[in-house]
C-alpha cells in the first residue's frame, strides 16, 4: 500500500487510541485541575522512547519529558512484564514537576517484548508538599518543598496494585480520598490505551506498527523543515526576565539564543547562558526546559506539523546541567517547573522568531499564574469541617498574545496549556469549596497594542464564606510584563491585592502564601498579553469593535492606535 | 405523506431561505400534484403537520435573531465571553476568539446576589434594576435574557427581574434560566438562556406565519415540530421556548434508528449514523434509551456556541459526501475537513467544482451510477470525477485512479469509524454487540466496511434510509422533560422528604402535560431518572430509576447498585464502597400520538426489476463486474453475496465480497459480513487484559 494512505489511515488509528485514554481520565476523575480544568495529558511512545501521538493533550506536558520518562522506565527496570504500570513524578527522571503524577504501562508481545509505552498524565491537586500547595515556589530544595517523589516506581504488577506505594501516598496526600480517585482514572486511562494498542497490534502485526512509526517520523520531519524553510537563516538573542520572588531577590534574567540555518533546516534553541539553578522551586526540569523551547518553535511557525518525535528532530535544544533553565542537579526544586519560567522561555523563543521574520512567530504571552489560580484549602463549616485542597482554575485569567494573522486567544491561561485547559464554573466552585467568587471580568485598556492585539487583563476577587482559607499563588509578570513584537506594545502587569474587611486593598507580592479570614478576599488582575506589529496599522473595523466593546477606550483608540479619523461609536457605560 | 392504511411517499422540493413557509407550501403543493388531488384537499383531510426546520440554527449561524440583552449578576458580566475554555488544537493561533453570544455593549449587570443554598447574600436593588430596565428600552431590544448566579436554588431574584420586565416592556419576550433550563454551571445555563430568548422574537413570527398560511390553505389539523429531544411540541409552545427546534434536525435519526433496531434485529443497542452532504452524524441507542446531553454544539465545538440544553447526543464529524480529498505537500492524503458542500459540489455535479471529494470517489469506482442518481433525476460526469482525482490524489501519490479512489474511501471509513469508537467507547459499548443503523443517502457506500472494522455488527439499511430523520419524525411522541436540582443529597444520608417531594412535583408536572398537549393520545408514559456521581465528582451520570416514591434503606441500595453497574459499565470502574450522592432528577412524559407503528415506503416512479451489472471496484478483488440489483426486485427473505451493488432511486448500498444481504420483511436491507470476522474480534478481547 502507499505510504501516504497507510500513514494517514494508521495516524488516525492512534490518534483515536489517545483520545479514548483521555475520555476516561475526564470522566472518572475527582479532582477539579483534573475533572473540570482537564490538567491532564496522554501520548503513545514507541519502543525507542519516541513520542508518537498525543492528541489534544497540553504541550507542556508532552513534548518532552514522556520520551525521558519512558527511557527512565527501561532503565531502571529492565526486567518488564506485562501488567507492570509505573508511578512517575520525578522531575529529575524525566518529569515535568513533581504534582504532575505519571502512570507508565510498558505494552508487551505475546514473547514479553517491549514494543510501545503508553503514558496518562495528570496534575494532582495535591502531591504532599510542605505546605498546601502543587506549586511551592519558596522551596529551597526538594526537601522543602517536601513532596513525595516516585521516581519511575512500580506501582502494578500482574494488574493488581502495590498497596505499599498507595498507603505511602494516602498518608502523605491531602484529601487522600481525592488522590486515590484520581489514581483510579489514571491508572484507568493508561490500561484502555495498553488495551488498544494490543488490539491493533493483534490485527496488524507490531512490525507494521514499527514501519508505521518510521515512516511517520520522516514524514513529519519534512513537514517542519518546510515550514523553517519559509523563515530567513539568521540568529538573535532575546532577553526576558522573571520577577523577584522568595530565594532570587534580583528576579532571574534569562537569555535565550535562537538560530536558524537552512543548510540542514533546523531551529536551535540555545539556553546554556543562564544563571545556575536557584533556591527556590522556579527551577525547570530537563523535560520543561526542552518543551518550552520547542513550545515556542511550534507556535512560531509550525501550526500544522504534527508534532512528534519526526518533527522533533529539526530542532536542537541546548541545555547545560545546574541550569535554572536546563537540567537541574537534584535537591534543587524544581515545584513551579510547568508554568512561571517555562512560559518566559517559550515566549522569548516565538519573540524571537517574529524579531527575525514578519510574518511568523509572536508576541510574549501574558505570565503566569496571577493569584485567580491559587492553591486554596481549608476545613468546610457546611460538611463538619471536612479539610479540602484544590487548585482554583478561574475564567477570568487571560495572557493570550497577538500574532500575525490574528489577536491573542482570550481563555489562554499559559503558553503551556495552549488554551486546552477548561475554566471553573463558578457555581461549581462554591458549591465544593465554602467560597464566594464576587466578580470576574476583563480590564479595558490593558491589552498589549498592536496591529493584532494582545488580550487584556482580567480581574478575579474571591474569598471565603464563614471561615478562614489559605491562598497560595506564585504570580510573575508584576514588574516584566509580556512585550510587544515588531512594534506592538507589551501587555498590562500583574496585580494583587487582599481587600480588607473595612474594603481598603493591600497590594500583595508576586509570590504569596496567606490566611484571609471571613471578609477579606483577594484581588487578581491577570498579565495581559503582548502586541504584534504596530497600533497604527490595526484595521479600523476592529478598532471600531474594540470600543464597542468596551474593550478600550474611545481615548485609547485615538491616542494609541491613532483612530481620530475614525467615526467610533460610544462606549458602553 | 403518510395516508392511512397506505403507506409512506417521499417528496422533495428546494428550500426556500427567504420564505422558508413557502418552501413547506411548495413541497405540499408537490404532493398533492402527485397524488392528483388540491392542496386543499390534502391538507383539509390531514390531521397533523410534523415540521423540522433548519430555521432557528440557521439564524443563529447567519446572526439574524433577535437583539437580545443580557441580565446577569453584577461582577459576572463576562459569562458569555469567557465561557469554559478549551481549543481542540494546540499550536494554531490563527484563528480568533469566539464573540460573546450577545455583545458586551448589550450585557447589563443586575445588583443582587444568591449564594449556593439559596441564600440570599445581597437583596436585589430594585431602583438600580429599574435603570437597567430603563437602558433596555432606550436601546430598543427585542428580547432579554435573564441568568443570575444560583437562580437554580432561589429563583426569587430572576422571577424580580421579569415582574420589572413585564410593567416596563409589555410584550418583549424574555427567558428566565431557572425556568429554561435549571442546571448548574453558569455558562452553559445563561448560553441557553441566551439562545432561547434571542430566537423568540423570529421564530414566534415564523411559526405564527407558517401556521396562518396552512389555515388559509386549508389544514385544520395540529402543526408539530420536531425537537432537539427527539420528540414533538405543538408549534405554539415552540414558539414560546424555541431551544426546542435549535437541533432538531439530527435528533430524529437515533429516533428512527431505535425502531429499526428492533423491529429488523430485535437489538436495543444501535450505533445509529446518517450520512449527508458535508457530515456524518453519530449516535448511540443503548437500551433501548435515546442518548441524551447537555453540551450540544451550535457550529464547531469550543468557537461555536454551547446550547447548553439537553438534547439528543448527536456527534458530528466533517465526513460527507462533499468532503475533499487532498494531497499535502509531503504526500499524505486527507479528505476534509474542508467540503465542496452542494455548491459547486462534487467535481462530477459539473457546477464549476474542480475538488475531489467522496462522491467522486464512489462515481469513478462504479459504486454509484452517474445516469440513476437519485433516482435519474441529477446526471452525474464520471469523466470529471475521474479527471478530478487524478489531478489532485492519483498524480500526487504515484497512484492508479481505482487505487487512489479507493483510499479516499477508506480513509474516509477510518475517520467514520474513530467517529463511532469515540461515541461507543465514551458510552462503555462494544461496538460489535450493537446494531448499525445505515443512515443518509450516501450511507450504503461503505457501511459494510465500517461494519467490518467495528467487529462485525449488523447492518441495516432501512428503506427509507435517505430521509431517515422524518422517518423518525412520524415515530416520534409528544414529549417533555422535566428536572430539578435538589440540594445534594446521597445514599448513605438519604434525604427521602426532599427527594420524595421532588419526585412528587415532576409527576405532577407530567401530569399537566398529559392532560393538555397529550390529550387523546394512543399511550402515554412516565419515566424517572437521578444525575448521580461519586463524591468529588463532577460530571453526573443519568441513573433511570426503578421507582418513582422512595419508601426505605432497600430502594435507596438498589440505587447505589445500580450506580455502582452504570459507572463500571460506562467507564471500567466502579466504587462500591463509596456513597453516591443525587444532584437532580428528572422526569420525562411520552404521548404516542401516531396510532400507525410504522410505514412502508412507496415508490413514486417506477423502478426496473432486472438485475444488471456494471464495472465495479470492490476492497480486496478491485475491479469485478458485478451484479446490481434494484431494491424492490428483493423479495423479503431473498439473500444475495457480495460483490454487488444494490440500488433504489434514492441510495446505493455496496456489499463487499463474501458479504451476505437479505432484504427483511420490512423492507429494510440486512448486511452481515463473513462468518467469522466476529468470532475474531471476540478472541482478541480475549486475550487483552
Amino acid at each position: 500500500v502507499n505510504s501516504g494512505i497507510r500513514m494517514a489511515l494508521l495516524a488516525n488509528r492512534l490518534e483515536g487510541i489517545v483520545l479514548s485514554m483521555m475520555n476516561t481520565l475526564v470522566r472518572t476523575g475527582r479532582s477539579g485541575v483534573l475533572n473540570t480544568a482537564r490538567d491532564f495529558s496522554c501520548c503513545l511512545l514507541t519502543a525507542d522512547h519516541d513520542l508518537l501521538a498525543m492528541a489534544e493533550s497540553q504541550p507542556i506536558h508532552v513534548l518532552s519529558g514522556p520520551d525521558l520518562m519512558a527511557r527512565s522506565m527501561v532503565e531502571l527496570h529492565p526486567q518488564l512484564r506485562r501488567g507492570d504500570a509505573f508511578l512517575h513524578n520525578c522531575p529529575y527522571h524525566g518529569n515535568s514537576h513533581a504534582a504532575d503524577h505519571s502512570i507508565l504501562v510498558p505494552v508487551m508481545d505475546r514473547e514479553g517484548r517491549h514494543r510501545m509505552t503508553v503514558l496518562a498524565k495528570a496534575h494532582q491537586a495535591d502531591c504532599g508538599n510542605s505546605v498546601p500547595t502543587t506549586f511551592a515556589a519558596a522551596a529551597r530544595d526538594v526537601y522543602e518543598e517536601g513532596a513525595l517523589i516516585f521516581p519511575c516506581v512500580r506501582v502494578q504488577s500482574d494488574y493488581r496494585d502495590n498497596e505499599d506505594v498507595i498507603r505511602m501516598c494516602e498518608l502523605r496526600i491531602r484529601v487522600p480520598e481525592q488522590w486515590r480517585g484520581d489514581y483510579l482514572a489514571l491508572l484507568g486511562a493508561a490500561r484502555i490505551g495498553e488495551r488498544q494498542v494490543m488490539e491493533l497490534a493483534d490485527e496488524l502485526a507490531w512490525a507494521a506498527l514499527e514501519e508505521h512509526a518510521g515512516e511517520w517520523f520522516d514524514y513529519s520531519e519534512r513537514r517542519m523543515a518546510g515550514a523553517i524553510a519559509r523563515l530567513p537563516p539568521g540568529s538573535i538573542v532575546v532577553e526576558t526576565a522573571h520577577d523577584p520572588f522568595p530565594g532570587v531577590p534580583d528576579g532571574i534574567p534569562i537569555r535565550v539564543g535562537i538560530r536558524v540555518s537552512t543548510g540542514p533546516r533546523r531551529i536551535e534553541v540555545d539556553l546554556r547562558d543562564n544563571p545556575d539553578n536557584v533556591p527556590c522551586g522556579l527551577n525547570l526540569s530537563e523535560a520543561t526546559a526542552r518543551t518550552a523551547a520547542m513550545l515556542g518553535a511550534f507556535n512560531a511557525i509550525g501550526a500544522e506539523v504534527p508534532p512528534n518525535a519526526g518533527s522533533f528532530r529539526c530542532l536542537d535544544v541546548l541545555l547545560r546541567e545546574n541550569c535554572v533553565v536546563g537540567v537541574p542537579r537534584h535537591p534543587a526544586s524544581c515545584s513551579v517547573a510547568t508554568t512561571n519560567l517555562a512560559d518566559r522561555v517559550a515566549s522569548a523563543v516565538q519573540r524571537g522568531i517574529a524579531e527575525l521574520c514578519e510574518g511568523a512567530g509572536m508576541a510574549e504571552v501574558g505570565p503566569t499564574q496571577p493569584a485567580a489560580w491559587a492553591v486554596i484549602s481549608g476545613r468546610d463549616p457546611r460538611r463538619n469541617h471536612r479539610p479540602f485542597v484544590n487548585q482554583l482554575i478561574l475564567s477570568a485569567v487571560t495572557g493570550g498574545a497577538g500574532g500575525p494573522q490574528a489577536d491573542g486567544w482570550l481563555s489562554l491561561g499559559g503558553i503551556g496549556d495552549a488554551g486546552m485547559m477548561f475554566r471553573d464554573s463558578v457555581e461549581l466552585d462554591e458549591l465544593r469549596f465554602p467560597i464566594r467568587v464576587a466578580e470576574q471580568r476583563i480590564v479595558p485598556d490593558t491589552e498589549g497594542a498592536g496591529r493584532f492585539r494582545g488580550v487584556p487583563s482580567a480581574l478575579v476577587e474571591y474569598g471565603p464564606v464563614a471561615s478562614q482559607l489559605e491562598v497560595l499563588f506564585a504570580s510573575d509578570g508584576s514588574m516584566n510584563p509580556a512585550r510587544g513584537v515588531r512594534g506592538g506594545h507589551p501587555g498590562f502587569p500583574a496585580r494583587q491585592y487582599r481587600r480588607r474587611a473595612d474594603g481598603s486593598l493591600e497590594e500583595l507580592p508576586p509570590y504569596a502564601h496567606i490566611t484571609l479570614n471571613p471578609g477579606e478576599t483577594i484581588v487578581s488582575v491577570s498579565a495581559a498579553g503582548g502586541g504584534y506589529g504596530p497600533p497604527r496599522e490595526r484595521a479600523a473595523e476592529r478598532v471600531r469593535h474594540d470600543v464597542a466593546e468596551g474593550w478600550i477606550s474611545a481615548a485609547r483608540a485615538r491616542d494609541v492606535y491613532g483612530a481620530n479619523a475614525l467615526k467610533l461609536p460610544l462606549a458602553p457605560g | 405523506v403518510v395516508e392511512e392504511k397506505d403507506g409512506l411517499r417521499v417528496y422533495k422540493s428546494p428550500t426556500t431561505p427567504d420564505d422558508p413557509a413557502a418552501g413547506v407550501l411548495d413541497v405540499l403543493e408537490v404532493a398533492a400534484a402527485d397524488l392528483g388531488r388540491s392542496l386543499g384537499g390534502l391538507l383539509g383531510e390531514a390531521e397533523a403537520l410534523l415540521h423540522a426546520t433548519t430555521y432557528a440554527i440557521n439564524a443563529i449561524v447567519t446572526a439574524r435573531t433577535g437583539r437580545c440583552a443580557f441580565l446577569t449578576t453584577e461582577g459576572h458580566p463576562d459569562i458569555l465571553l469567557f465561557r469554559e475554555g478549551g481549543r481542540d488544537v494546540a499550536f494554531d493561533f490563527s484563528r480568533s476568539y469566539p464573540e460573546p453570544y450577545v455583545p458586551r455593549a448589550l450585557t447589563f449587570e443586575v445588583p443582587e446576589r444568591i449564594g449556593p443554598g439559596g441564600e440570599i447574600v445581597e437583596p436585589l436593588d430594585r431602583t438600580a434594576t429599574e435603570a437597567i430596565v430603563e437602558q433596555l428600552a432606550a436601546a430598543a431590544v427585542e428580547a432579554v435574557s435573564v441568568c443570575l448566579l444560583w437562580s437554580i436554588s432561589n429563583p426569587k431574584h430572576e422571577l424580580e427581574v421579569a415582574r420589572l420586565l413585564d410593567a416596563r416592556l409589555p410584550g418583549v419576550p424574555y427567558t428566565l434560566s431557572h425556568q429554561l433550563n435549571p442546571i448548574i454551571r453558569e455558562y452553559r445555563r445563561a448560553s441557553a438562556t441566551a439562545i432561547d430568548a434571542s430566537l423568540k422574537p423570529i421564530m414566534t413570527r415564523y411559526l405564527a406565519g407558517l401556521a396562518e398560511r396552512l389555515k388559509s390553505a386549508g389544514f385544520a389539523g395540529r402543526l408539530l415540530v420536531v425537537t432537539s429531544a427527539g420528540g414533538v411540541l405543538d408549534a405554539s409552545t415552540v414558539a414560546q421556548a424555541p431551544i426546542h427546534a435549535v437541533r432538531s434536525g439530527p435528533a430524529m435519526a437515533p429516533i428512527a434508528g431505535r425502531h429499526f433496531a428492533r423491529r429488523d434485529a430485535g437489538a436495543e443497542t444501535a450505533i445509529v449514523t446518517d450520512a449527508g452532504g458535508t457530515t456524518f452524524d453519530v449516535s448511540l441507542v443503548r437500551r433501548g434509551e435515546i442518548p441524551f446531553t447537555q453540551e450540544a454544539w451550535i457550529g464547531p465545538r469550543y468557537t461555536g456556541h454551547m446550547t447548553g440544553f439537553p438534547s439528543v447526543d448527536v456527534k458530528s464529524i466533517g465526513a460527507g459526501g462533499g468532503s475533499i480529498a487532498w494531497v499535502d505537500d509531503e504526500g499524505l492524503l486527507h479528505v476534509g475537513p474542508m467540503s465542496a458542500g452542494a455548491v459547486p459540489g462534487p467535481a462530477c455535479y459539473l457546477r464549476g467544482g474542480g475538488d475531489a471529494t467522496l462522491t467522486d470517489a464512489a462515481v469513478a469506482l462504479g459504486l454509484i451510477d452517474p445516469e440513476r442518481f437519485l433516482g435519474g433525476t441529477m446526471r452525474l460526469d464520471r469523466a470529471a470525477a475521474t479527471a478530478a482525482l487524478e489531478r489532485n490524489v492519483g498524480r500526487l501519490l504515484g497512484l492508479e485512479i481505482d487505487t487512489a479512489a479507493a483510499a479516499v474511501m477508506e480513509l474516509t471509513s477510518e475517520q467514520m469509524v474513530k467517529a463511532i469508537l469515540g461515541i461507543t467507547l465514551e458510552q462503555g459499548i462494544d461496538p460489535s454487540d450493537a446494531v448499525l443503523i445505515a443512515g443518509g443517502g450516501a450511507a450504503g457506500l461503505n457501511a459494510a466496511r465500517v461494519a467490518r472494522r467495528l467487529g462485525g455488527p449488523l447492518v441495516v439499511v432501512p428503506e427509507v434510509t435517505a430521509v431517515l430523520s422524518a422517518a423518525g419524525a412520524l415515530l416520534a411522541d409528544l414529549r417533555a422533560a422535566f428536572a430539578i436540582t435538589v440540594r445534594a443529597t446521597d445514599t448513605e444520608r438519604f434525604d427521602f422528604d426532599s427527594i420524595n417531594r421532588a419526585l412528587a412535583t415532576l409527576e405532577n408536572r407530567c401530569a399537566e402535560f398529559i392532560a393538555g398537549p397529550g390529550a387523546g393520545a394512543v399511550s402515554t408514559s412516565v419515566s424517572f431518572s437521578a444525575y448521580c456521581r461519586y463524591p468529588e465528582q463532577v460530571w453526573d451520570l443519568e441513573l433511570p430509576l426503578r421507582v418513582s416514591r422512595f419508601d426505605g434503606d432497600a430502594e435507596v441500595e438498589t440505587l447505589a447498585g445500580d450506580f455502582h453497574r452504570l459507572h463500571a459499565e460506562v467507564f471500567g470502574i466502579s466504587d462500591d464502597a463509596a456513597r453516591v450522592e443525587i444532584m437532580g432528577l428528572r422526569a420525562s412524559a411520552s404521548c404516542q400520538i401516531n396510532r400507525v407503528a410504522e410505514h412502508r415506503l412507496l415508490e413514486t416512479s417506477d423502478s426496473s426489476r432486472e438485475v444488471r451489472t456494471r464495472s465495479a471496484f470492490f476492497p480486496r478483488v478491485g475491479r469485478v463486474e458485478a451484479p446490481v440489483h434494484a431494491l424492490d426486485s428483493l423479495g423479503s427473505g431473498t439473500r444475495i453475496t457480495g460483490p454487488a451493488i444494490v440500488e433504489s432511486p434514492v441510495t446505493t448500498v455496496v456489499i463487499d465480497v463474501e458479504d451476505e444481504a437479505e432484504r427483511s420483511d420490512g423492507g429494510s436491507l440486512l448486511i452481515r459480513g463473513a462468518s467469522g470476522i466476529r468470532d475474531a474480534a471476540r478472541e482478541r478481547k480475549e486475550l487483552a487484559p
